[in-house]
């Protein structure tokens, strides 16, 4: 079988890419801490390890806001794999490729539509992911600045006092940690399925197609 | 004020020196400039008392305890001689008719001018029947009386957000004064008891600049709830150090270590306790060793047990009313999920096994049944 090497995700996609991974995991890390001290550096020895992880938690979540305006802007100026209407299943054609992908992962068929971007089912989570990260960013925001009387009719109108909002930022921390093993579980599982070099592809951006004759 | 107002030889009256120190202490809080003090204490020894109506509804009497039973009674007598009291039913002389009849002619002789002060939450439930006063609903007092002052001071939590009686199940569908009328300004103090400083600036602010102070989206002043509790704690470098109490009575909390990790609320309450403290003997619950709860905040209840977690129980969907802690359920979301990660790989492990041997007998390459 012959295959050929096509590009699949553009630079700024692949930067978006690590930027919220590596953000992901240093929020989750230092927001786990910030939750539950489970331990103080050098008790009395002026190590701030509160004030390191809050700082490195405002840091890296205005990271991960700036990667989220860079995969909303990708939806509609990136490459063709990169649009929203490219995978999100919205079309008759993501829509049975969403169906089509749920019975292929469960084992149920070996057949399934190859295609060189997202699958519609991938994208379904990932919208979900996008819009709790936006939620997690103003909540997260909401909480940062409460002395902002702006910020503060937002967060009274969209997720209540302080506490509820940091209640919601909680659970959405666990949905974070959830999507984050199942998603490396399945980039894995599918890379042992598929020749394609999935994984490599968010490195170099290429991925192995079956060239057709 | 402190001991019993019929014991003779206790002078209410209040001294200069008194008054000067309140009109001194309402200025700190208000955050005004000391070049201010002159003006606040002209404005509180001018002769235009404004009239007050106190009502009270659901509520525990402690607000007005709180004001009254201050260790050093300045701050109450102060209060009391700045305002005319025409109806307050703790302390007013009269009582039963002439009682209900002092609330009548006030509200019609300065419609428009007197201050309501509601102290209590309402309810709703049911007509209202919940809470009777001379045989009127509280809600049909309130709705007789708030409409025609001239602003409204809801004191206490009960009064501003429904309070301790509007937790859950809220069997008599109690809310706080802001629910209720919508046409009038209404300046939020809550609290449980509110600081009676909070109160005292606010009036001294309305009689010195004949308005009401700025507050914040939930109607609370600014001056005393504009920031949080957590961000003006003097347990605060402890906080930031990474020293908590891990347990009440161990060696963190004799050291008067932070008290985040015991469930203190401090982090998502607005409040001034930590500066103006309670009762002029300068004292306030973190500094006596014990975590805010978070009274002066909407849902405080609901939101804020159980007091010693850091948030809040959630009721699961499954199973009745069992109150799991925001933890420990995703925890065990994150098991099953880790779970379902190992059937799956095992199912496609031991699929591929049986595909191989199948493709052995048939001479096929397994590739190619794709």
């Amino acid at each position: 079988m012959d295959y050929e090497i096509k590009k699949a995700w553009g630079v700024l996609l692949r930067l978006f890419h690590w930027v919220y991974a590596i953000t992901i995991i240093v929020l989750l890390v230092t927001g786990y801490y910030i939750y539950r001290p489970w331990f103080g550096l050098y008790q009395g020895g002026a190590s701030f390890s509160m004030a390191l992880s809050r700082y490195i938690h405002f840091v890296a979540g205005y990271a991960f806001m700036g990667a989220i305006v860079v995969r909303i802007y990708l939806f509609f100026f990136g490459n063709r794999q990169e649009r929203f209407l490219d995978s999100v299943p919205v079309t008759p054609r993501n829509i049975k490729n969403l169906f089509g992908t749920v019975i292929y992962y469960l084992y149920i068929t070996d057949r399934h539509e190859e295609r060189l971007g997202h699958n519609a089912l991938f994208m379904l989570f990932y919208i979900i992911t996008l819009f709790l990260a936006l939620v997690q960013t103003l909540t997260g925001l909401y909480m940062l600045f409460p002395e902002n009387l702006s910020l503060q009719s937002m967060g009274l109108s969209l997720f209540g006092t302080q506490q509820e909002a940091r209640l919601i930022h909680h659970f959405i921390m666990w949905y974070f940690i959830i999507f984050t093993m199942t998603h490396v579980y399945i980039t894995i599982w599918n890379d042992i399925e598929m020749p394609e070099g999935l994984i490599s592809s968010i490195f170099n951006g290429k991925k192995f197609k079956t060239k057709k004759a | 004020m402190s001991r019993n107002l019929h014991e003779a030889d206790i002078d209410i009256g209040l001294t200069r020196r008194g008054f000067l120190k309140g009109c001194a202490i309402a200025a700190a809080a208000l955050g005004l400039s000391d070049a201010m003090i002159p003006r606040l204490a002209e404005a509180a020894a001018s002769a235009q008392r404004p009239p007050v109506v106190w009502l009270h509804f659901q509520e525990c009497t402690g607000c007005t305890e709180a004001l009254l039973r201050a260790s050093h009674p300045d701050i109450g007598r102060l209060i009391l001689s700045l305002i005319s009291l025409d109806y307050h039913e703790t302390v007013m002389a009269a009582a039963g008719k002439q009682a209900e009849d002092a609330l009548e002619g006030t509200v019609k002789r300065y419609e428009g001018k007197f201050v309501c002060v509601v102290e209590g939450g309402i309810p709703t439930k049911d007509g209202g029947v919940y809470c009777k006063i001379g045989g009127r609903t509280a809600m049909d007092i309130l709705k007789g009386v708030a409409p025609k002052a001239g602003a409204i001071i809801a004191i206490g939590t009960c009064a501003t957000f429904g309070g301790i009686q509007a937790a859950m199940p809220n069997p008599t569908g109690a809310v706080g004064v802001r629910d209720l009328i919508h046409d009038r300004p209404i300046i939020n103090i809550s609290g449980c008891p509110p600081n009676p400083i909070s109160f005292l600036g606010t009036v001294l602010n309305y009689l010195t600049f004949k308005r009401l102070p700025p507050t914040d989206q939930l109607g609370r002043p600014l001056f005393a709830y504009g920031r949080k509790i957590h961000d003006q704690c003097e347990r605060r470098a402890h906080f930031d150090d990474g020293r908590y109490v891990e347990r009440f009575g161990d060696e963190g909390h004799m050291n008067g270590y932070c008290l985040y990790k015991v469930g203190c609320k401090g982090p998502e309450t607005f409040s001034n306790c930590p500066a103006v403290r309670f009762n002029d003997v300068e004292v306030w619950p973190v500094l006596a060793g014990h975590g805010c709860v978070g009274c002066t905040e909407p849902g405080f209840w609901d939101t804020m047990t159980p007091f010693y977690e850091r948030l809040p129980g959630v009721k699961l969907p499954v199973g009745k009313g069992i109150v799991q802690g925001a933890d420990s359920a995703g925890k065990k979301i994150l098991a099953i999920t880790a779970a379902a990660i190992g059937i799956h790989a095992a199912v496609g492990a031991g699929k591929k096994m049986a595909k191989k041997k199948d493709g052995r007998k048939t001479g096929q390459k397994t590739e190619e049944t794709r």
